[in-house]
């Protein structure tokens, strides 16, 4: 759907994207990953063609061309930055919104008759904005973004604002949609969310790539692809984890477990007596880590990190 | 209908619906009359209620004659025979409203409690006593001294033989007015509508949807569309008022109608069209790059189409200098300057054409200039841009 080659952007002294390539495929949900400033809203504004690249390239699929252009009215946006007409009614908002990007007036009406109603607020379609919950607002903004099918949707942070059920509400939409054949790019912080329905990620940090891939590649790409929960029963000598070279990372939770993290070249005889001579160990269990931990650990340490 | 102007089209719907409300119009009317009859009805009443004949105590005459301080506006009562102190009680105690000393036909004193709206009428009664009296003392005749009072009547011509006609001078001052109304209004609406947008962060959901250049397209057609609404509206509501003024007075409006030149009067609104689309254009670049219109020092920028307005007030004592010919080609100001010529003076032919042209040129160079600023400053916030920035903007993109 999208090739982003060697794009570069600058603004003043810094470089927000540097040299960042990647690919979206048709029909996948591919999430796009980093700390703040990483380069992500730069990015995806380059590909809303909001802003244009100092160098490389940007090149879309054909289905999303016309006449050599891109055609606006086959791509959806939930922009980072959001924003309504306070003072105009729902249902107008959207129907207005839908026409700008091709629709028929009357079918986006329609559309947006289900939409409203699947979000619950269809009963409120004649009021104005600015009497809505800003929970509402956003679903009114996740609706304009994708009420006129677009081929491709870019919805940057979809899940903020909303509470644990709406997001998982929107979670399962933009899973619908995939499954309808629309490609998404999201940007978002919610890693449990991300790890759920992203098909491919990619992190970055400072406009560059970190690392991409299935969450199980980028998994196999960390340092510590398993992790160790261990349980004790009395005192423990945590200074022997930061002393051992077998042990990257160790993390007290607050259930007091402690989640030790292995360093590259481990070896598991090493490690395990490492832990019990910190102390007596009450359990163990392996785990898998999880997106929000490669996040953690790929943007705050990138070594080791006892705590 | 293709795309882009179907999408320009959706836009101005859209900002002229948004701030175009007929309900909010008509109520605002009705207010406004509602008020306009209640402040009617309290001025009758006062003006009414103050209606009450003065009475003046004549202490001395002068020179004037007794007989004639019969009036229907005063009640003059002679009390020569009294004392000043006796008349001044009943002045304190609220029997009389004044005391006239006539010294001589060149000085007299009112004593009063306080200033008082009849003085203007007293001050010209006795005028009129001193006008008879200086009439009689030089021995002139009072129809000779009417005859030298009355003025005397000045045509106007211009030299290829036609007549200025009052009523086109008046259509030229409407037009212009009415554009000054229009720039104004502009003025309010491209600030709510563009830095509102760019306050709300609605700017970048839309500016991914189409062109910037079609966005302000829209946005000036639809809010050029409102200042010309309200335009005809407030034309319309004079006309009817006109109407209704010829019902109750006859006066010659009907006349003044017939004198209007349609030919001249078709060009004013050609003229003052493409003005206030050039206006507009300008405002809106200039609107997308404030951030907040409370403290941006652009905002003084919104005022420079006035100025034009000015220029056409000095085009109607001196049309035919140098200055005023240039202006009134000169796009940016040949708006309100040429109308102003054109019932002033004799104007040559090509002077409207080439007007008209180079304004319409310079709407469609605004145009474009505001679409380019408006696609870059439109997305800055919490910064201005700067006049060099703009410039770079508009040669680069």
């Amino acid at each position: 759907m999208l090739r982003f080659e060697n794009v570069v952007k600058k603004f003043a002294k810094v470089k927000a994207v540097d040299d960042l390539s990647f690919e979206i495929k048709k029909g996948e949900i591919f999430a796009l990953l980093g700390p703040n400033g990483a380069g992500k809203t730069s990015s995806v504004r380059m590909i809303m063609q909001i802003m244009e690249p100092d160098s490389g390239s940007i090149t879309f699929d054909p289905s999303v061309m016309n006449r050599g252009k891109v055609n606006r009215s086959k791509l959806g946006y939930l922009p980072e930055e959001r924003g309504l007409y306070q003072d105009a009614p729902i249902m107008k908002t959207l129907v207005y919104l839908s026409t700008l990007r091709g629709s028929d007036p009357a079918d986006a009406e329609q559309k947006a008759t289900v939409w409203l109603d699947r979000f619950g607020i269809l009963d409120r379609k004649s009021e104005k904005i600015s009497t809505l919950s800003k929970g509402n607002q956003q679903k009114v903004q996740f609706i304009a973004s994708i009420l006129h099918e677009p081929d491709f949707a870019i919805l940057d942070e979809p899940f903020s604002g909303f509470d644990p059920i709406n997001q998982e509400l929107i979670s399962d939409i933009i899973r619908e949609l995939r499954d309808k054949g629309m490609t998404i790019l999201l940007s978002a912080h919610q890693m449990q969310l991300v790890e759920n329905i992203a098909d491919r990620i990619l992190m970055i940090n400072h406009g560059r790539e970190l690392m991409s891939g299935t969450l199980d590649d980028i998994r196999k790409k960390t340092i510590s692809d398993k992790k160790l929960v261990v349980t004790y029963s009395g005192d423990v000598k945590n200074e022997l984890f930061q002393q051992s070279s077998q042990i990257k990372n160790s993390i007290l939770t607050p259930a007091g477990d402690w989640e030790i993290y292995f360093s590259e070249n481990y070896s598991l005889n090493a490690v395990l007596k490492i832990l019990t001579d910190a102390g007596s160990v009450n359990n163990l269990k392996t785990s898998d880590v999880n997106l929000h931990e490669i996040f953690i650990e790929s943007f705050t340490n990138g070594g080791r990190n006892h705590e | 209908m293709n795309n882009r102007l179907k999408t320009v089209w959706n836009v101005t719907k859209w900002e002229f619906t948004r701030f175009f409300k007929w309900k909010d119009m008509i109520k605002g009317t009705l207010f406004f009359l509602a008020f306009g009859l209640i402040g009617g009805l309290v001025g009758i009443w006062v003006a009414t209620d103050s209606i009450t004949i003065p009475d003046i105590a004549v202490h001395e005459y002068g020179d004037f004659d007794r007989d004639h301080f019969q009036s229907e506006e005063f009640r003059f009562t002679d009390r020569t025979d009294d004392s000043l102190e006796s008349i001044t009680e009943e002045l304190e105690s609220g029997n009389l409203d004044g005391i006239l000393s006539i010294v001589s036909a060149d000085s007299a004193t009112i004593r009063m409690k306080s200033e008082r709206g009849w003085l203007v009428t007293l001050r010209q009664h006795l005028q009129e006593q001193r006008t008879d009296l200086k009439l009689q003392e030089f021995n002139i005749d009072a129809s000779v001294y009417e005859t030298i009072q009355e003025g005397m009547v000045l045509h106007t011509e211009f030299d290829n033989g036609s007549e200025s006609s009052s009523a086109d001078k008046w259509i030229a001052g409407i037009a212009i007015f009415l554009v000054l109304v229009a720039v104004f209004l502009g003025f309010a609406y491209q600030f709510t509508a563009i830095t509102g947008e760019k306050q709300q962060r609605i700017t970048e959901q839309v500016i991914s949807a189409i062109h910037p250049q079609t966005w302000i397209d829209g946005k000036i057609l639809g809010i050029t569309g409102i200042g010309l609404t309200y335009v005809v509206y407030y034309a319309g509501l004079g006309l009817i008022g006109m109407i209704a003024l010829v019902q109750f007075t006859g006066a010659p409006f009907g006349k003044a109608i017939l004198l209007i030149n349609p030919g001249l009067l078709g060009l004013f609104l050609i003229i003052s069209l493409l003005g206030i689309l050039m206006i507009n254009s300008f405002l809106a670049g200039v609107a997308a790059t404030i951030d907040d219109p409370n403290t941006s020092q652009k905002s003084a920028l919104m005022m420079l189409p006035i100025y034009p307005v000015m220029f056409a007030f000095v085009a109607i004592f001196n049309p035919d200098s140098s200055a005023i010919q240039i202006l009134g080609i000169f796009p940016l100001t040949s708006y309100a300057i040429l109308p102003a010529r054109m019932v002033m003076t004799q104007v040559a032919w090509w002077e409207p054409a080439v007007a008209i042209l180079l304004l319409a040129a310079t709407a469609w160079l605004f145009r474009v200039w505001a679409g380019k600023v408006f696609a870059v400053g439109m997305m800055m916030y919490g910064k201005e841009p700067t006049i060099k920035e703009m410039v770079y903007w508009f040669r680069r993109t």
